[in-house]
């Protein structure tokens, strides 16, 4: 079974700032891994690379099978669209509009209509506990719950890989406890989960974690 | 689509409602303009239709040499006689007859009252009506008795029939004032007075200055062609024929180049409008670049991106010319009522209005839109 991550020797540059040198790794279908670092490590240049939201000045890059190197912008915005979910520290909700029709923008770009959406969202909501919540609106949400919105956003559409950067970082200890048992249960139920964090408590609750220092791979395990 | 770029708008309020007002601005004065002079001109075919197109008036012109002439006192009877003609009067003006409210006014204050000796049968040939009392009759016409124009008696202070002027030094009595006269304004600071009395007490010679003529609907131009050579076959280049209904569509003619000249401010309004709609857009792109980076992670292509700015866009501008085009039709309804004019906006200037708002926003969007589908996600995500 071909992996859903595969770095080989990826390097990025910006402006001749090295920001990652070197660095190979896989993840293997349903793992759940952290990768930990100090902030400016290249932890979310890494990130960027994996949800080809970045292109790597040398290197492959391959998510579920795919070079993103030869796929055109509409495949890999369709790429995103199926294969990858996103998480990000400050959520990324769209103000003033309903909680359920935030997690149905998750599917806005898959070609789904309007009530599949609809629909689709508020079973997600169900699966991270905020059924209650859908038609709330994002300022009316606690951070735990605004958080656990843009992770049924992320997961509505069934993606392969989960991208979740600093997904604790705006919240206290308790709600960032929640929203990391959540990651873990859908991790549980098959998705491959990415978590990107400089949190060392955050890390050691995860499996497998990949430390970056200074662009590199400095441990793996 | 359109709910994605209705969403952007929807988020803002009160900035989609001052970029489109710049729109409305602009397409309410094109349209209020087209409308009104649309409507001012449909008022006045609806007037000449009523007061007819038909009527053709004589005057003397000059010799060759500069001289003032006068028309034979036959050239009345002689245009009578033409066929197409079917009425014909005159009035002459008694040169040495003023008028005054009464004797103690002095000479020179004579108010730009003219002494017209008149046949009786004015009225019925120039479309004229009476306001109060009667016209001049065969009785009265051999009599010290005027009517007034309609300027004349305001200007003498004449209310009511049956009071007395001062007519070239004798005491006339006013036995009509008479209502304005479109086709012949001149009746309305004129003072009109028998023929018969005018020859015998204010010295007046007898020669027409004025031949009033109603033709056949049909035959206008030839009467017209033809009006000079019978008027005075003599010197017929010594007779001036014109025709007062194209002195009122002239005057409208003129109105066209104020029109131009506002249509033209109402177009320089909307591209003032476009302008603004293309700022809203470039702000709304820096704005909203973390909403682009979340979407180009969601899976939106940079053709996605593009479109919704593009929809929003145009939707800003669709909006504005919506509003500005009920403006309009508003402001021509109002204007026009209060001008007892009909209101007319024609379909042209309506739906030219709204292509043009269109194009505006076609114009105004690609920009910030493709600024938008080419923000890199990562720098999108990157803003806070």
């Amino acid at each position: 079974m071909t992996p859903v991550v595969e770095l080989r020797e990826v390097g990025r540059e910006y402006q001749g700032v090295v920001a990652l040198r070197d660095v190979s790794l896989t993840v293997e279908r349903g793992e759940l891994v952290g990768i930990v670092g100090p902030s400016g490590s290249g932890k979310s240049t890494m990130l960027n690379l994996i949800g080809t939201l970045d292109h790597p000045s040398r290197g492959e890059v391959r998510i579920d099978g795919h070079a993103v190197r030869e796929l055109s912008d509409r495949a890999l915005s369709a790429l995103r669209a199926n294969t990858i979910g996103f998480v990000f520290q400050q959520f990324h909700l769209a103000a003033g509009v309903s909680t359920v029709d935030n997690v149905a923008d998750g599917l806005l770009y898959t070609g789904t209509g309007l009530g599949q959406r609809r629909q689709r969202a508020a079973e997600a909501l169900e699966t991270v506990g905020l059924g209650h919540r859908a038609g709330h609106r994002p300022h009316e949400l606690s951070g735990g719950e605004r958080q656990r919105v843009a992770i049924a956003r992320a997961v509505v559409g069934r993606p392969a890989l989960l991208l979740a950067d600093e997904p604790t970082g705006n919240l206290d200890s308790q709600s960032g406890d929640g929203v990391l048992r959540l990651l873990r249960s859908l991790n549980e139920t098959g998705t491959t989960v990415l978590v990107i964090t400089h949190d060392r408590e955050v890390a050691a609750t995860l499996p497998r974690r990949v430390a970056v220092r200074d662009g590199r791979v400095v441990g793996d395990g | 689509m359109l709910r994605v770029g209705g969403a952007g708008l929807r988020a803002r309020p009160t900035r989609v409602v001052l970029s489109a007002l710049g729109i409305a601005i602009g397409i309410a004065a094109m349209i209020s303009v087209v409308g009104i002079s649309t409507s001012s001109r449909e008022d006045l075919d609806r007037r000449l239709a009523a007061l007819g197109t038909n009527l053709l008036t004589v005057g003397p012109g000059q010799t060759l040499f500069g001289e003032q002439t006068h028309l034979p006192s036959e050239s009345v009877g002689m245009i009578g006689r033409m066929d197409p003609v079917t009425s014909s009067t005159a009035t002459g003006v008694v040169v040495d007859a003023n008028v005054y409210r009464n004797d103690h006014i002095p000479k020179t204050q004579s108010g730009g009252i003219a002494v017209l000796a008149t046949r009786t049968d004015l009225l019925e040939t120039v479309g004229g009506t009476v306001a109060k009392g009667t016209f001049l009759n065969d009785a009265t016409a051999a009599y010290p008795a005027v009517v007034l124009g309609h300027k004349a008696a305001e200007r003498l202070g004449v209310a009511a029939p049956n009071e007395l002027v001062h007519v070239g030094g004798e005491w006339f009595t006013v036995v009509g004032v008479l209502h304005p006269a479109p086709l012949a304004p001149e009746l309305d600071t004129a003072a009109l007075v028998g023929w018969p009395v005018a020859r015998q007490r204010l010295g007046f010679d007898g020669y027409p200055t004025t031949v009033y003529a109603r033709s056949r609907d049909d035959a206008v131009h030839q009467v017209q062609a033809a009006l000079a050579a019978t008027a005075n076959p003599e010197h017929p280049d010594e007779v001036e024929v014109s025709r007062p209904s194209d002195a009122l569509a002239a005057k409208q003619a003129t109105d066209e180049t104020l029109n131009a000249l506002l249509l033209g401010l109402g177009a320089v309004a909307l591209l003032v409008g476009g302008v603004g709609v293309a700022n809203t857009m470039v702000v709304s792109v820096l704005e909203r670049r973390a909403e682009i980076g979340l979407r180009r992670s969601l899976g939106a292509t940079r053709g996605q991106i593009r479109s919704q700015f593009l929809v929003e866009s145009l939707l800003l501008s669709a909006l504005g010319g919506a509003a500005g085009t009920l403006l309009g039709i508003l402001v021509t309804t109002g204007y026009a009522t209060y001008q007892d004019w009909p209101s007319l906006v024609p379909a042209w200037a309506t739906t030219g209005g709204i292509a043009a708002t269109m194009a505006i926003g076609a114009l105004a969007g690609p920009y910030p839109a493709i600024r938008a589908s080419r923000l890199p996600p990562t720098e999108a995500l990157a803003t806070p």
